[in-house]
């Protein structure tokens, strides 16, 4: 960590640098989304734009993360409890895998695996 | 209490205290945001209707990145600037971050009002897939005439009394009847009881009698007598209603209720013990209800319950007089039928539906849901569109106005006609870069769009014909507000003030589900909700406890000011975590 005066003085410049670097990669986060000239893979929103979106968006956070954050000189137990609370978010996002296994069935009951099936939709009752 | 290890770090862990404390704590927020995106993406994946792509406004969600980054770098520099002994500057970054909390939340509150102000109706179709266009749009104010009949008023009008949003249900109500269980009465009765001001009268259509139960006990009259006697009269038939009343009615009955469950409590004790006693046994009751002996006893111990339980009557009705028009919000009523509705408390009143129809002016029509169900019977999706209510029906409104409906074309048919003209430009310009429209481009109008549709007649008339004209040219493309990012007109969604939206009558019976843009309305605007407002809270809690060290440091800054230094470190630590959620909620909910 910046502990010196000089040190400080010299993040200062650092942290104004990746303050613009955040502010460049908003702009194109939003200029891929809706800029048509920048639009990769389909027509509209499908796949391309959400691993690109979200990969903007992860970069972004590691600049967060490292800089200001202090993670690119931190002590170890930092580090452990920081990748505890990924851990468990990614368990956490994990846990839909399971979803397909869920013995509650909704919607369609002729839904091939008793979810939503796209070729026969739900229907929803309405009196 | 001095605490150790808040200036200098413990020599074990390397770390001051309080540090290890926020990054334990941030190790749980990301577990719980964590969950959270994860049950975003859930509902996305198995979403049973067409998820809203980009449905939220741009230009506020990008703000709101630009002042939570922003804000990051002051909250980094005001902690130099307490490491270098600034105060002065401390004060000015520290001063900007709490600003920019400010700006943020604002924001937030300007895109959640448009939300809960912008309706949604589901319509119950006519076509082959029936009941799933959708229109949105701002609901238009009503009131009733001297008939009793929903009649629309100028928006201008919407604070005065007897003035309601329209998309009030209008009930003609004779009778109504109160469920005693429920002790819950007393904000739907002086809502009626409002509503029926001094003209109408509700009174107890019949006596409400409980036997009472010490004379039960004294066993000299029968029960038709011991409901005719005196002390068995709670209120009299023509009691007026209020809540006072209610609640006698409802004490008498709970009081009853709960003798009788004592009664029979101690009957199936006592016949518990009798066929213990008689077969000596002591097995499981499943196995002694299927005894014909044990049924038998039970069938006697009916016969003398029916003796000696007070046996309250659990509904009372009242009688209006004359019939009273109520006036009530869908979201009040649990069912709804020609002749009866039920209310929140399981009051249910008898009557007569009378038409209560939404009146809307509509910013965009969605006939995502209706393709995909179409496609799903392997049906093509326009010509269905085509046969829907929204595009069938007469329109009863604006043929007299300017001649605006002269040929019985209703407006949504027109919109529809410029919809398809467009697309079919649209789908040419896109094939010559090797590409096809999306599902939002085919099936969906949006609010700028019924603008520039009409916009390109000089008439102001929605003309298919000039539409593709000015969309098949490059050099004269449509005017789509939506797509100039930095037009202000559109800021937080379709703005009724500025522009004149094509007026909608839906009449109750098409009305299939209808809400505000809130969680009611779908997974979506669940999800949203929750995420952004929680996290909305981390900013206001994040932004008192940074405002704390502004406004109340300075006397620790004059004492220990490497102490203030460490502190301001650990909220701004909180700070970034709360800009690096955004990073990801941004993209996720506004452009995906």
């Amino acid at each position: 960590m910046a502990g010196s005066i000089e040190e400080v003085q010299k993040a200062k410049r650092l942290y104004m640098f990746i303050g613009l670097l955040l502010f460049f990669f908003t702009v194109v986060t939003v200029a891929v989304a809706t800029v048509e000239s920048l639009d990769f893979g389909g027509h509209g929103f499908d796949k391309v734009d959400a691993i690109i979106g979200l990969s903007i968006a992860a970069f972004k956070a590691s600049l967060v993360m490292i800089i200001f954050m202090h993670l690119n000189h931190e002590r170890p137990l930092v580090y452990f409890v920081y990748i505890l609370g990924i851990v468990m978010a990614f368990f956490c996002i994990a846990l839909i895998g399971w979803a397909k296994d869920d013995p509650i069935r909704y919607g369609n009951p002729n839904a091939s695996d008793g979810f939503y099936n796209p070729d026969k939709p739900a229907t929803r009752s309405v009196h | 209490m001095e605490i150790p290890f808040i200036v200098n770090v413990r020599k074990d862990t390397g770390l001051i205290n309080s540090k290890v404390g926020i990054w334990l704590f941030l190790a749980s927020e990301v577990t719980l945001f964590g969950g959270l995106f994860s049950g975003y993406l859930f509902l996305r994946l198995y979403a049973d209707y067409p998820w809203p792509e980009r449905a939220l406004p741009v230009l506020p969600g990008l703000i709101n990145t630009f002042v939570l980054i922003g804000s990051s770098v002051t909250v980094v520099f005001a902690w130099a600037a307490l490491k270098m002994r600034e105060w002065r500057k401390f004060q000015i970054y520290m001063s900007i971050t709490l600003v920019c909390a400010l700006i943020f939340m604002a924001l937030k509150g300007i895109e959640y009002k448009a939300k809960f102000g912008h309706q949604a109706v589901q319509i119950d179709g006519d076509g082959p897939v029936q009941g799933h266009e959708i229109v949105e749009g701002h609901v238009h104010y009503a009131e009733l005439d001297k008939d009793g009949q929903i009649h629309e008023v100028d928006k201008e009008r919407k604070k005065e009394d007897g003035v309601f949003s329209a998309n009030r249900i209008a009930f003609k109500a004779s009778e109504l009847s109160f469920v005693l269980t429920r002790p819950s009465h007393e904000a739907y009765v002086k809502e009626i009881l409002k509503q029926a001001g001094d003209s109408h009268t509700i009174t107890l259509k019949e006596a409400y009698r409980v036997i009472n139960e010490d004379e039960l006990y004294k066993g000299d009259l029968n029960r038709t007598e011991l409901l005719e006697s005196e002390n068995a009269l709670i209120a009299d038939a023509g009691a007026e209603l209020s809540t006072d009343v209610l609640d006698d009615l409802e004490d008498a009955y709970l009081d009853a209720r709960s003798h009788d469950r004592k009664v029979r409590t101690k009957f199936l004790a006592a016949s518990w013990d009798w066929i213990r006693d008689e077969e000596g046994i002591d097995e499981a009751a499943t196995y002694v209800i299927e005894m014909d002996l044990w049924k038998e006893r039970r069938k006697e111990d009916g016969e003398k319950l029916k003796i000696v339980t007070l046996g309250p009557v659990a509904e009372v009705t009242f009688t209006i007089d004359p019939p009273l028009t109520l006036v009530l919000k869908p979201g009040d009523l649990v069912k709804v039928s020609d002749v009866d509705i039920k209310l929140r408390d399981d009051t249910v009143a008898k009557g007569e539906m009378l038409p209560s129809p939404i009146i809307m002016g509509v910013d965009a029509l969605d006939f995502r849901h209706t393709a995909q169900r179409a496609e799903a019977e392997e049906l093509d999706p326009f010509p269905v569109i085509e046969q829907t209510w929204l595009l069938t029906h007469k329109a009863h409104h604006g043929d007299e106005e300017e001649g605006h409906d002269a040929d019985h074309r209703n407006e949504f048919k027109k919109i529809w006609d410029c919809h398809m003209a467009w697309l079919k430009a649209e789908t040419a310009r896109l094939k010559t870069k090797g590409r096809e429209p999306s599902m939002n481009d085919k099936f969906r109008v949006n609010w700028d769009q019924i603008i520039a549709y009409r916009d390109v007649n000089e008439e102001l008339e929605y003309d298919a014909k000039m539409v593709y004209e000015y969309a098949s040219d490059p050099d004269d493309d449509l005017v789509l507000y939506s797509s100039g990012l930095f037009d202000l007109k559109g800021f937080a969604g379709a703005n009724h003030n500025e522009f004149d939206f094509p007026h909608l009558e839906i009449p109750r019976n098409k009305v299939g589900f209808e809400s505000t843009f809130t969680p009611r309305w779908n997974t979506y605007y669940a999800i949203y909700f929750t995420i952004t407002g929680l996290h909305g809270l981390h900013v206001i809690g994040g932004a008192l406890v940074l405002g704390y060290y502004l406004f109340f440091g300075r006397k620790m800054y004059d004492s220990n000011p490497e102490w203030l230094a460490n502190r301001v470190e650990i909220g701004g630590l909180f700070w970034h975590f709360v800009d690096l959620v955004w990073i990801f909620l941004f993209p996720i909910l506004y452009l995906m």
